[in-house]
């Protein structure tokens, strides 16, 4: 095999070598080959030229474009944020109401807001509004604060029980951890607080007398006489059917046991006031939504 | 024209054919132009990154992980969280309108190694310290669909019943000064502690925690357990200062972040 | 098989695994408080009954065979049939992480079963298991043929083969216990990656000291790829996973760099493990076995020497496209991306040599499973190293980065290029190695060619579109300007696209598993064929032509 061979097939010679009965045709490179790599290399050239590429041991070389991608995304938000400011600009400046008489603007609200919704509130109260154990429905009559606009928009800003200097604070104090309840009383204070709201009917009435003496010791000051809750502390209705942790014997004997202390995060520092009106608004759209 | 511009690469590669033609007798010959070739790309795009001084912004205030951070970094690292979730925000308008200020070299500084993963079959991360609550972070690591019905992600549940190993603590910190995290030696030396220290507010170990670590620590019961210190309290607090670490990128961007 | 082997040599190899078992003693001792333990009795029990088989051995009549007279394919053997059993295994896992991905219960409810921990589990199990094992074995064929000469040692070639099982053990295993640095495809910790450094230089070792038994003047080109991916992996490996051990009775170690340095240093590893373990040794295997199988001369020697060198000097620059638009500095993209478009053209050089190679044997390519496996890799080499090059742009690769994209390509790749030609190799070399007839079922082997297709074109087209879709809603803006859909929407709309890669991914396995068969059942069920016997004979070749002038 030592001798040069031809293929008959392709007309090229061989090396005139073989390894194993494998041998290599002496074809020569197909100029298709040098035309790209000709327009690789002299596009990769141009590049350079023009782009930061070339380390020169302490400093690179920044192209004579002077592009940089920091500066170049920060003019494009700029700039994009100038473009929304044109209708965005309104919503800190009018109230609900007028927002709500401009059809337009809502035109952007529910355009913009299921998405800041969807990336930043869904996580906790559902892409449909309607909580979690331990996150309240959006969606419902049951407001621990208030769902008036002013409200709302306070509360996204400062957050509740968040590091926020105007946080809002609220707490369920631990009754059962703390001693102030014993344990048979918190069963009882249970019976008596699902009876407000009609769970449970069949507890004695002996039972719920002193279920009430309890609760009117120790709950009246933050749920009120009536125990339809105070929402300048934050404290829920205990007499309608909605439970932000449950109603159910074992959660709420937790909750007057150990505590709860809710957290809503501060959201000045991530939305915008724009940002937080819309999704005041959205969140207030679909709660009437709801109630149809 | 094009026959003039392909001439100098077919010259050049006549010249290397035949040098190969050389190299290919000698299998020392290959193994040194295979060696040669192949170090100068990554000699050039490496070596410069420790030597130009602008790559990593200076940073006088940027703080390091607590122990108990960096035992939750190694829970991340452990459990592959990094497979789904990445920690950087590109330079690009919608991962900014998304995510907040595109993420800083200097950020990173201190991850050995860094996490910015390759994925995001779950979302950013870079900024979600502080985004959502230790208790929020807790229910959805044990049980993410409880919370979020469209996830993915797998339930950690045993985090919140296994304690958390502190006695290699000092040892994780001194090896992280060995390779660049400046840990002072009472940081070191106090790291079990310190780890316990942050999640029991209001103890002496809490308090000499703040003195260590400065008095922008989150010292907080994490897991919701007092009792015991977990593995969830430590990932917990690592998640909480994701973003955290540095005020440069809040600071420096001229942009409105949303 | 000990029968072959000297009495020394079974002697040398007691030594070794009884050094090795001491290390599994005393690494077991180490970490007795830590998962790194469970590592050590893994390899005391490997490396104890290693010895126990060689100690067994040791009283057998020495070899009467002239040895140099024959080639050594024991070796081999064992590494292509480790070699499917890890593709089962990894692809298994594959199908499953998939599978999790569109329904997330259907696990465990135990640490080890969850994604983070599994995934790796089958990347690793893929590269390193099925793919390093069918590198190893048929890099020890073709080395021996296109030499002319036996395997330089009887010790080491096992030395190797075995140690690097043992590593992909390790690193399987610590995985599902939580041990892993979290540098993707070089997650095993410091004592892993130690061993392995060892493993390797044996290898290269062993690689060059048979080269010099060679009867050749000059080196095969399958030897060059070889070597690069020995010389190259060798290097990468060593300077990706510097790091500091937090203990030396635990497994935990701390990168040495971190940052954006460590970003660059992780994805110069990363994206050249593709290189030069994805590419260039599998590209070893096409230029051994596709001429062979197509008995047809390599189409040109001198596209073979321009694409070698361009693969081997542009891919270390490609690395940084992984980082396009990151806190890494803009002047290292840009040598990325330019670097990555330049590579297209040796890597098409290559894919074009393989294809014009079968000038004048597409005849066989149609009635031969065999070599339409091998045909079809070579198309997908192709096609991934196009796509590869397009999305290391740096105006793609921001829609594509972080996608589902990127998955359907490194499938494209590994599933289509890496896996085809290995299985086509593998149907090639079978009947060779075992002095069989044929295969048992050409039947199967074309089942198995269409599985394997079907599956991976699912699979890269479900990933295709729910990359594209993902990329897309994250960047869609409304009218008014904001961000369209929610991260979770895109979530919801990759539902369809899990659930089709799935399905892709079982029919790879599918394939995987019949041709785990095919091999079994040729060698326990087809009639030996002793006319055929390649042994080295003293080369009668001058000296290969020079280049002539373009």
């Amino acid at each position: 095999m030592s001798v040069k061979e031809r293929d008959p097939l392709t007309g090229h010679e061989t090396t005139g070598h073989e390894w194993d009965g494998i041998t290599e045709l002496n074809t020569r490179v197909p100029r298709a080959v040098w035309f790209f790599v000709a327009i690789t290399h002299i596009w990769a050239l141009i590049y350079w030229v023009l782009m930061p590429s070339w380390p020169l041991v302490t400093t690179y070389w920044k192209g004579l474009l002077g592009y940089d991608q920091a500066i170049a995304v920060e003019e494009q938000v700029a700039k994009a944020y100038r473009d929304i400011e044109v209708w965005r600009a309104p919503l800190g400046e009018l109230s609900a109401e007028e927002i709500r008489e401009i059809p337009e603007l809502m035109t952007h609200v529910e355009r913009t807001a299921p998405t800041l919704f969807g990336d930043n509130c869904a996580a906790c109260h559902g892409t449909d509004l309607s909580g979690a154990p331990g996150y309240p429905s959006l969606i419902d009559d049951a407001w621990l604060w208030g769902n008036d606009t002013d409200t709302i928009l306070e509360t996204l800003r400062v957050g509740i029980n968040a590091p926020h200097p105007d946080t809002r604070f609220a707490q369920m104090l631990a009754f059962g951890e703390t001693n102030i309840l014993s344990v048979p009383e918190i069963r009882t204070v249970v019976d008596y607080v699902q009876s407000l709201s009609g769970l449970d009917p069949d507890v004695p009435a002996e039972r719920l007398e002193q279920g009430q003496a309890i609760f009117a010791d120790n709950c009246t000051s933050c749920h009120g006489d009536n125990a339809r809750g105070i929402q300048d502390l934050g404290a829920p209705n205990l007499t309608d059917d909605a439970w932000v942790y449950g109603g159910d014997d074992a959660t709420m004997f937790k909750t007057i046991y150990d505590g709860r202390q809710g957290w809503m995060p501060a959201w000045e520092d991530r939305l915008t006031e724009a940002d937080r009106m819309m999704l005041t608004l959205y969140i207030q759209n679909r709660a009437a939504e709801a109630k149809q | 024209m094009l026959r003039k511009i392909l001439k100098p690469f077919s010259k050049f590669f006549e010249f290397h054919a035949r040098t190969h033609y050389r190299a290919e007798r000698h299998s020392m010959g290959l193994t040194i132009g295979i060696i040669a070739a192949a170090a100068v790309g990554g000699f050039v795009e490496i070596a410069p990154l420790f030597s130009i001084d602008d790559t990593v912004e200076a940073d006088p205030n940027m703080r390091v992980y607590t122990p108990l951070e960096q035992a939750g970094r190694d829970i991340y690292i452990r459990e592959g969280c990094y497979a789904c979730h990445s920690q950087m925000i590109r330079t690009l308008r919608d991962e900014v309108d998304r995510y907040g200020p595109y993420s800083l070299a200097v950020e990173s500084q201190y991850d050995h190694p860094m996490l910015w993963g390759s994925k995001r079959t779950g979302p950013d991360l870079a900024r979600v310290g502080e985004k959502f609550s230790d208790e929020w972070q807790v229910q959805h690591l044990a049980d993410p669909r409880s919370l979020v019905p469209e996830s993915v992600m797998p339930q950690y549940a045993f985090l919140l019943n296994t304690s958390l190993e502190t006695a290699s603590l000092p040892g994780r910190l001194a090896a992280l000064r060995t390779v660049g995290v400046p840990y002072t030696d009472e940081q070191v030396a106090n790291a079990a502690d310190d780890a316990r220290g942050q999640a029991i507010p209001d103890s002496d170990r809490a308090y000499a925690v703040e003195e260590r670590y400065g008095e922008a620590t989150n010292i907080r019961v994490f897991d919701g357990r007092r009792d015991r210190l977990t593995e969830m309290d430590a990932l917990v607090a690592y998640l909480q200062i994701l973003g955290g670490l540095s005020d440069l990128p809040r600071n420096t961007h001229s942009s409105e972040g949303d | 098989m000990m029968e072959r082997l000297t009495v020394a040599e079974r002697q040398q190899a007691m030594l070794i695994t009884a050094v090795l078992a001491l290390a599994g003693l005393i690494l077991a001792i180490a970490g007795r408080n830590d998962p790194m333990g469970v590592h050590g009795w893994i390899i005391l029990i490997f490396a104890g009954g290693l010895f126990f088989v060689a100690g067994n051995a040791l009283y057998l009549a020495e070899p009467t065979e002239d040895r140099t007279t024959s080639y050594y394919d024991d070796p081999t053997k064992v590494g292509i049939l480790l070699s499917l059993f890890w593709a089962v295994v990894a692809m298994g896992m594959g199908v499953w992480v998939a599978a999790q991905l569109a329904w997330p219960d259907l696990r465990f409810d135990a640490a080890w079963s969850s994604f983070g921990r599994i995934r790796p589990v089958h990347t690793s199990g893929v590269i390193f298991g099925f793919g390093g094992n069918a590198l190893i074995a048929t890099s020890y064929h073709v080395m021996q043929r296109t030499s002319r000469a036996r395997l330089a040692g009887h010790v080491s070639p096992w030395f190797v083969l075995l140690g690097f099982n043992l590593f992909c053990i390790i690193a399987a295993s610590g995985y599902l216990m939580g041990i892993t640095q979290s540098k993707e495809y070089a997650e095993p910790e410091w004592y892993a990656d130690i061993w392995l450094v060892i493993v390797w230089v044996s290898y290269f070792v062993l690689y060059m000291r048979t080269l010099a038994r060679r009867n050749e003047p000059h080196i095969y080109v399958a030897n060059w790829y070889y070597m690069a991916f020995i010389l190259v992996v060798a290097m990468l490996h060593i300077v990706n996973n510097l790091a500091v051990p937090a203990s030396f009775g635990a497994a935990k170690s701390y990168s040495a760099f971190s940052g954006v340095q460590d970003a660059m240093t992780q994805w110069w590893y990363g994206h050249n493990a593709v290189a030069f373990f994805l590419t260039s040794g599998f590209l070893g295997m096409l230029y051994y076995f596709l001429p062979k199988r197509a008995e047809r001369p390599i189409y040109s020697y001198r596209l073979s020497i321009l694409s070698f060198w361009g693969i081997v000097f542009f891919y270390i620059w490609a690395g940084s496209h992984h980082l396009h638009y990151t806190a890494v500095p803009q002047w290292v993209q840009t040598l990325g991306m330019t670097f990555s478009v330049m590579l297209l053209v040796p890597s098409w050089a290559s894919a074009g040599n393989a294809l014009m190679t079968l000038n004048g044997a597409w005849g066989k390519v149609r009635d031969d499973a065999t070599l339409r496996f091998m045909m079809v890799a070579a198309v997908f080499y192709g096609l991934s190293t196009f796509e590869g090059s397009f999305m290391a742009v740096r105006a793609v690769n921001s829609l594509s980065h972080y996608t589902d994209w990127t998955v359907g390509h490194v499938h494209a790749g590994a599933m289509g290029w890496v896996a085809l030609i290995t299985f086509g190799s593998i149907y090639a070399l079978v009947p060779i190695l075992w002095r069989r007839e044929s295969m048992y079922s050409w039947k199967l082997v074309e089942w198995h060619f269409w599985l394997a297709l079907i599956g991976t074109v699912i699979y890269v087209f479900a990933m295709w579109n729910s990359g594209i879709i993902q990329g897309l809603m994250w960047r869609t803006y409304t009218e008014s300007g904001t961000l369209a859909y929610s991260f979770t929407d895109s979530l919801v709309a990759m539902h369809p696209y899990y659930v089709a890669r799935t399905i892709g991914g079982a029919f790879f396995l599918t394939g995987a598993i019949i041709g785990a068969f095919n091999v079994i059942m040729t060698i326990r069920r087809v009639r030996q064929d002793t006319q055929e016997l390649d042994y080295p004979t003293k080369s009668e070749a001058g000296e290969p032509a020079v280049p002539v002038a373009e």
